[in-house]
């Protein structure tokens, strides 16, 4: 048998174990809980958090002066947002108004950030300053803006009603970039993500057959590539069928989501630069590859342990480095050139991220075959390295001489 | 390689962590015969094994396998039993059978009929869909076996395989290597239990300290020694005591001695002309057991007993 079929045995046994484990289902479920969490806590905090952080700003002033600026806060929020200005409460006057103003900074449960008191002429600000003066330089909006209303409305003279001429497009350059690095960075942290939750399994995947003595078994029957080829298709697989299942239930819950909200809000559109069919083939394809280069060395780096706890130990570095690889990943989206560009792209790690990124933001589709075909490289060259380290520390053999690109043809006995 | 041998090994050698395992051995195996490597724990026959299978690579040293020198090129024609056994818990007897025949190249489908074949045969119908977990030890070991030669190997090899198993299954597994050889497979298993190598091998090495201290048949590791004579007289003196050897030992008023190089008829002839007045005489030949003994030393042979007792008493 040649290395592939002897790896399609492999893999068919190592996938079939997987699937039919009582375990399979909670694998699959996990991270749609987890998204589903994610998105309830996320929701049910939001408003908590916006309420917690937005400024409040205590005002002692007179009936007119409260009502105008309250007008024109109301004005302006309406076509930006509630958070661009702080929160107005109106506070009746004490007979002291510097030592109001004190405890009123100081209490507790008004919460309150500064004070404002005085008149629209004559405004006076207490409270600190802070670093970037937010509080400030929108209480100053509010009462210019409102200071030049009640001129306007003074002199009886209406402000031009001529709404905004709007001549639409169908996209702009700048809104395509940046639409563009948003889904070059999406599908980074989809690979990522599904290439981290993989890890563990990845690295624990030749204890099963340490521990129950099966490797002598495989050892004798099929080269050692085909073992560690063969592990590595069979979680590809797994992962492929995840994959399926989270897209696709992904898929169900957004269609509805827009469906719901399409009427209420504008989607925003995002066009790959090579176009939808060949953006998710790529997407595929680099999932692919980054999932053999980092499976290949993660399978390698977990042959060496002998048992679980030492599989635990190594769960930490292996992260660690995952989470670099990403972040060198990252540093290419949007750059055209450059030290850190290059090596995204040519680090073998990172070069599936960097380069799906590419096909978000650029449509030259030739750099795409060189870039599979060097990772495809890369991969042969881990396995290879794999299982003679495998070969040498854990069965303590000597590899046997020659490079790793060495083969001598495997001639299929007949039998 | 040479003509008519299924292994052939020459100069094996094997160091761990710079402590020599195996030094230099040579082997020669013979197409369709059974052959027995035999020596104490620790002597060096499984990494010899592994080495000839390809599962380790030897420092240094040439070996052949079914015309081979990779063995792994020889693989679908190979079977081997390991002496750490192994299967898959979670996986059904059929299924377990079935892959370890893939693993050579035979197609499940073909596997799976030939497994629950096997199955049936041997008793064991009831447990074709049960998974290994649930099987005691040692029909896991039959079913590991059965993995071993389902996709009919020209080459089984066993290492340790009458470990573990209770005298019945010893004596089906015997039943079953003889089977194999009486189709022209060729056997090669390890062993520190002599008399099973005694019984169903024709060829055998003999392996102490890494090294190997005899290669050749059964009857010519035996041939090593002479025969064996007790004796027993009425007479306790006289002219025929000249007819017995120097080292002859009167033990429980019987002679012990080996047998002088002139055969029995002098022997004989000596005594009755001295008046010895013969009451008892036998001639033994001496067993594989006494040739061990002689050949790896007398160390070695009580290392394999007393491995032999703590088997039987687990």
């Amino acid at each position: 048998m040649n290395v592939i079929d002897s790896a399609w045995v492999i893999a068919r046994r190592d996938f079939l174990a997987l699937v039919f484990s009582r375990f399979f289902i909670i694998f699959l479920l996990a991270p749609l809980l987890l998204f589903g969490f994610s998105i309830f806590f996320s929701m049910a905090t939001r408003a908590q958090d916006r309420a917690a952080a937005q400024p409040v700003v205590a005002m002692i002033v007179d009936g007119p002066t409260a009502d105008a600026l309250a007008q024109t806060r109301q004005r302006l929020t309406a076509n930006t947002s509630e958070q661009t200005f702080p929160t107005l409460r109106v506070v009746a006057p004490a007979e002291n108004l510097a030592a109001q103003a004190q405890n009123l900074l100081a209490d507790e449960k008004g919460n309150y950030s500064a004070v404002l008191s005085g008149t629209l002429e004559r405004p006076v600000l207490t409270g600190p300053r802070g670093s970037s003066d937010f509080v400030g330089r929108r209480m100053q909006l509010l009462v210019d803006e409102s200071r030049r209303t009640a001129a306007l409305d003074q002199a009886r003279a209406a402000p031009a009603a001529q709404p905004l001429e709007r001549v639409v497009t169908e996209q702009a350059v700048g809104s395509l970039h940046s639409s563009r690095r948003a889904l070059a960075q999406g599908a980074q942290v989809l690979i990522f993500m599904i290439t981290l939750m993989l890890a563990t399994l990845l690295l624990s995947t030749l204890v099963e057959e340490k521990s129950n003595k099966i490797i002598e078994v495989l050892a004798a029957s099929v080269p050692l590539d085909a073992i560690f080829l063969g592990k590595l298709m069979a979680m590809l697989g797994i992962s492929l069928v995840g994959l399926a299942l989270w897209v696709g239930m992904l898929g169900i819950g957004l269609t509805l989501f827009f469906q719901l909200v399409s009427g209420l809000v504008a989607l925003p559109q995002i066009d790959p630069a090579v176009g939808w069919p060949v953006f998710v083939l790529l997407l595929l394809l680099y999932y692919t590859a980054n999932y053999m280069l980092l499976g290949a060395l993660f399978l390698g780096i977990g042959a060496q342990a002998s048992n679980i706890r030492e599989i635990q130990t190594i769960s930490m570095p292996v992260t660690m480095l995952q989470l670099m690889v990403l972040l060198l990943a990252f540093m290419t989206v949007g750059s055209a050139g450059g030290l850190l560009y290059w090596t995204g792209l040519v680090f073998p790690f990172s070069s599936p991220m960097s380069m799906i990124a590419m096909a978000a933001q650029s449509p030259s589709l030739w750099p795409h075959l060189p870039a599979l075909a060097w990772q495809a490289l890369w991969v042969f060259i881990i396995i290879r390295l794999s299982s003679r380290m495998f070969q040498k520390t854990v069965l303590k053999s000597s590899a046997g001489g020659g490079s790793i690109f060495s083969f001598r043809r495997k001639a299929a006995a007949k039998g | 390689m040479s003509a008519g041998l299924a292994i052939e090994a020459k100069g094996l050698l094997k160091s761990f962590d710079g402590k020599p395992a195996v030094r230099g051995i040579d082997i020669a195996v013979p197409q369709g015969s059974i052959y027995g490597i035999l020596g104490p724990n620790g002597a060096g026959k499984t990494t010899t094994l592994r080495m000839l299978l390809g599962i380790i690579e030897p420092d240094a040293g040439t070996r052949s396998l079914l015309g081979h020198e990779r063995p792994l090129e020889a693989a679908r024609m190979v079977g081997y039993l390991p002496e750490e056994r192994g299967l898959y818990p979670a996986m059904k007897t059929r299924e377990a059978i079935a892959f370890m025949g893939a693993l050579r190249g035979l197609p499940l489908d073909t596997g799976r009929k030939r497994a629950e074949i096997l199955l049936r045969e041997n008793g064991l119908g009831d447990y074709v869909d049960k998974p290994i977990k649930s099987l005691s030890k040692g029909m896991a070991q039959t079913i590991q076996l059965f993995g071993t030669i389902v996709h009919k190997p020209k080459l089984i090899v066993l290492d340790e395989p009458f470990s573990g198993l209770d005298a019945i299954n010893q004596g089906r597994l015997e039943h079953l290597i003889r089977d194999e050889a009486a189709a022209g497979t060729t056997i090669i298993f390890s062993t520190h239990v002599i008399h099973h190598a005694e019984r169903l091998c024709e060829r055998i090495a003999i392996i102490a300290a890494g090294q190997i201290r005899f290669e050749g048949l059964v009857s010519e590791a035996r041939d090593r020694l002479r025969p064996h004579v007790r004796l027993k007289t009425r007479a306790s003196d006289g002219k025929w005591r000249a007819a017995l050897p120097a080292d002859a030992a009167l033990r429980d008023g019987h002679w012990d001695f080996e047998l002088p190089k002139g055969g029995v008829e002098p022997l004989l002839k000596a005594l009755m002309e001295g008046n010895a007045g013969i009451e008892e005489l036998s001639v033994e030949r001496p067993g594989l057991h006494d040739a061990f003994v002689a050949i790896a030393g007398e160390a070695a042979a009580r290392e394999m007993e007393e491995a032999e007792f703590g088997e039987a008493v687990r």
